[in-house]
């Protein structure tokens, strides 16, 4: 080899290496990037997945599970944040929950990262931003950037064709890494199967009356700004969505969980556990395919130009204009369905109420905006953790 | 700057560049990757490391898949066993054109059906059938048509079809009632476009084939050569008999098995490692596209460029969409391979599904479109890896030129499948 | 880890290690420039980073 060829190959290995490093330091950092939690006044007890089904330990899906306890006997609600990390309201949400919800009448049990494994990677192809930032009074709160999928690094490899435990029904092979396609779970199955099987566990254990599965959607999908519903759940969700369209200002349906469509938590939690299994969709059009560049902002902002073209053409499930969907906007509509929930189910069970306070409805958050509802963990020393 | 300026802006960056590198008598694979970092510069984003990386590692698996399973058939071949199958073949159903020409074809269906990947279907079985057409008198530009479109077709064709898949995925609609929709089209379709180009054969002459070939080492026997097919099927069969009671395995480690167990029962002593390295080195133009195209893909997503690409071709009015289908699939399968599932394949569905079509009927007569780009320049990718399985020497027009008729057919009862999606809704079975 | 998966870490070094010798042993520069390219992501999920 001449030395001239050697030294060529050398800054080319090297060249190599400087990229190796670079983005391999990048997806190191995001990967271990802690989001801290201030455990808030309502939160009683925190446990971990693992309780209710110990195979997860020591797992990267052995996520916290934030107990809120009434101080009088109630129904409990079961609230799924980070099902689908790449959907962040659903995440938010549930840490204005952890952070400020009081109970005073029932149970509320909060899961900021229900794959969390998922929230520690972002997709192949997507150019995810690795984190975004919350402004907040106090500063900023980073969290990481999530996919719909839980990190191969923890489940690996796929199989050429998904088997959905135990229905059969053959789904996309990604999909045995989708958490909302792995409902009721499997104790031997894969990690998001275990994961799974460990929240149904924990609803059984829990005697869950309500679970609440939060996520987003892009405008091109027609299940959007919608509340679907187990089919014993259909009377609730009517009620609730017709109180909110009429009391909040905002538009939010009902859709009902198709039987023959098997692994989402709607149909499945519904079928093998006695509580009712409710899933809420906001808009998000950074999912869209017709979505423009890719940034921290579009995330947050929800504003695209492209996706506002592609609703002139009637091609979307949800209007858009050009103020976009703001986190702050989807983040209202969670909160104020989930507390809209929790009224309704207390007038059809006045034995058995819910009854939760300090937590913003639709137009505070828009008002205030999310990032008031974040507390600082520098001065909450003692009553910080992280997921 | 509205966002379409800057993405048109960077799109057109993309294109420049890509132009420029290949006038340079540059690869595509690297020319692809320059218009990806030069895209990027442009829009602002510097060189982004991590995306650039992320959009490498897109294809890791299928890249896994590609080298276990060439160095599966590489080391078959070298222990004689394609050789062997060849003879064989010829030796037993020579008399009948017409069943050979069956017998082929589902030869060709096979691989590619199980694995979702036509160039599997390439160089499992396309070397193997390419010598075999080649002794019954089938010009080398057309054998490789015949093979190209097959494996194209068997990509295709159920159970495992990447792009219906990939697409269903993107809308959160499952993979359910694709079987018949793509199964009954890929196999009317693969026996047309064997008898279509491989009816008419001149100078076929078997006993001078047999003279010619290399005979097989001594001991090489059919069980030899059909035990690693076994372990793969029987892999792949458990998987899907009790996919709750065995392991998930995937498919690189089956293909790595089964080139195992090929390696072992031998009857001659391979050269591990020489064999892997030829393997690597063979590969590299193909693992080579598509890390670039991820990477490029990645790239195109974050600066808006892709979405610039998928909300024009969904606000085309419905009578363009349908009659560009066979210029829009196969030239974005061209340029992004599999990544045109969910640049292209997506949106179209979204829209076909907002316009009342069945979205399944559709998506499979879309599937049966796409493979045809892979034989279209930038990356060509399956069409050049046939043309060189097959050993043709030509030029690569005139084997283009010989997929013309039956690709034709083939777009045909694609896009009707599409526009008569409804009307075909019964072959789901939902 | 299940053992499957420890195959297949396997696999990626043994693929990696194959890649690396051609890399250093081919000689014309767009091989290199191809051979690192290709090598990045099975380098990346060989140290588990991505
Ligand atoms: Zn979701």
């Amino acid at each position: 080899m001449t030395s001239r060829l050697l030294a060529q190959k050398i800054v080319i290995i090297g060249l190599g290496l400087v990229l190796l490093a670079t983005s391999g330091a990048s997806f190191y950092h995001s990967r271990r990037l802690k989001e801290p939690v201030v455990l808030g006044p309502g939160v009683t007890a925190v446990k971990q997945l693992a309780d209710y089904f110990e195979p997860l330990r020591g797992t990267a899906n052995n996520c916290n599970v934030y107990l809120l306890e009434g101080r009088e006997r109630g129904a409990t609600m079961l609230v799924l944040g980070g099902s689908h990390p790449e959907e962040p309201a659903g995440r938010l949400v549930a840490w204005i929950l952890a952070e400020n919800a009081v109970v005073q009448k029932g149970r509320l049990i909060v899961i900021l990262s229900a794959n969390r494994s998922a929230s520690t990677v972002t997709r192949l192809g997507g150019a995810y931003p690795p984190d975004f930032s919350i402004v907040t009074r106090w500063g900023s709160q980073t969290f990481r950037m999530g996919d719909r999928w839980t990190n191969p690094l923890d489940q690996w490899p796929d199989p050429e064709v998904y088997f959905h435990y135990p229905s059969r029904q053959q789904l996309a092979f990604v999909d045995i890494r989708n958490v909302n396609r792995a409902w009721p779970g499997r104790p031997n199955g894969t990690l998001t199967e275990q994961t799974a099987y460990g929240f149904m566990e924990l609803i059984k254990r829990e005697q869950v009356d309500l679970v609440i599965d939060l996520h987003e959607a892009e405008l091109q999908y027609p299940v959007i700004s919608t509340i679907v519903t187990h089919q014993r759940g259909q009377d609730m969700a009517t009620i609730v969505s017709m109180t909110l369209t009429d009391n909040e200002g905002f538009k939010i349906g009902t859709e009902f969980s198709p039987r023959t469509l098997h692994g989402l938590s709607h149909r499945e939690i519904g079928d093998h556990s006695p509580a009712l299994s409710l899933l809420f969709e906001a808009p998000e059009p950074f999912l869209d395919a017709t979505r423009g560049i890719t940034t921290r902002e579009q995330l947050l902002t929800g504003k695209d130009e492209f996706v506002v073209k592609a609703g002139k053409h009637g091609l979307l499930f949800e209007k858009i204009d050009e103020k976009g969907w703001p986190i702050d906007v989807r983040v209202g509509r969670h909160a104020s369905a989930l507390l809209q929930v929790a009224e309704t189910w207390g007038e059809d069970h006045p034995d058995k109420l819910l009854v939760i306070t300090q937590v913003p409805r639709y137009k505070d958050v828009i008002e205030k905006g999310v990032g008031s509802y974040l507390r600082d963990p520098a001065k909450a020393a003692g009553r910080v953790i992280y997921e | 700057m509205s966002m379409f300026t800057q993405a048109g802006i960077v799109l057109a960056t993309m294109v420049v560049v890509y132009v420029v590198v290949r006038a340079f008598r540059i690869s595509t694979e690297l020319a692809m990757f320059s218009a990806a970092v030069g895209g990027a510069l442009v829009a602002g984003f510097g060189f982004p490391a991590r995306h650039v990386a992320e959009g490498a590692a897109t294809y890791l698996d299928i890249n896994l898949i590609f080298v276990t399973a060439t160095l599966f058939m590489n080391l078959l071949k070298e222990s004689g066993g394609v050789v062997f199958v060849v003879r064989s073949i010829l030796k037993r159903f020579h008399r009948s054109r017409a069943l050979l020409l069956v017998l082929l074809t589902v030869l060709l269906l096979v691989p590619g059906a199980l694995t979702g990947a036509g160039s599997v279907t390439v160089l499992v079985t396309g070397s193997l059938v390419a010598v075999v057409l080649h002794y019954m008198g089938i010009p080398k530009h057309r054998a490789a048509a015949l093979i190209f479109l097959n494996a194209g077709l068997s990509a295709a064709a159920p159970p495992v079809s990447l792009w219906a898949m990939m697409t269903a995925a993107g809308v959160n609609m499952p993979y359910v009632g694709f079987f018949w929709p793509l199964m009954l089209p890929c196999l009317v379709a693969g026996l047309l476009t064997s008898f279509i180009l491989g009816w008419k054969g001149e100078g076929s002459d078997v006993t001078k084939a047999l003279e010619e070939l290399p005979t097989p080492p001594a001991g090489m026997a059919w069980w030899r050569v059909l035990l690693p097919f076994v372990v793969f099927g029987g892999l792949v069969f458990a998987g899907r008999q009790w996919p709750f009671s065995t392991p998930i395995v995937g498919l690189p480690l089956m293909f790595a098995a089964a080139g195992l167990v090929s390696y072992l029962v031998s009857p001659v002593r391979l050269e591990f490692f020489r064999i892997a390295r030829e393997t690597v080195d063979q590969l590299l133009p193909l693992l080579g596209t598509l890390t670039c195209v991820g990477i490029l893909v990645e790239i195109m997503t974050l600066t808006g460029a892709r979405g610039l690409l998928a909300v024009t071709a969904v606000t085309l009015p419905m009578w363009v969409v349908y009659a560009t289908l066979f210029i829009v699939l196969p030239a974005s399968e061209a340029v992004l391979m599999w990544g045109a599932a969910p640049v292209i394949g997506v949106p179209l569905i979204l829209l076909f599904n907002n316009r009342g079509l069945d979205p399944i009927i559709a998506l499979a007569g879309m599937s049966l479109i796409w493979p045809l780009g892979d034989a279209l320049p930038p990356t060509a990718i399956i069409g050049r890896l046939t043309v060189d399985v097959v050993g043709y020497k030509g030029s690569y027009g005139k084997f283009l030129r010989a997929c013309l008729v039956p690709a034709l057919i083939i777009v045909v009862m694609g896009t009707l499948m599409v526009v008569y999606s409804k009307k075909l809704a019964f072959l789901t079975g939902l | 880890m299940p053992v499957v998966t420890l195959f297949y870490y396997a696999l990626v070094a043994f693929v990696s290690v194959i890649l690396a010798v051609n890399l250093l042993k081919s000689r014309k520069w767009e091989r290199d420039v191809l051979y690192v390219i290709v090598l990045l992501p099975f380098l990346l999920r060989l140290l588990r980073l991505k």
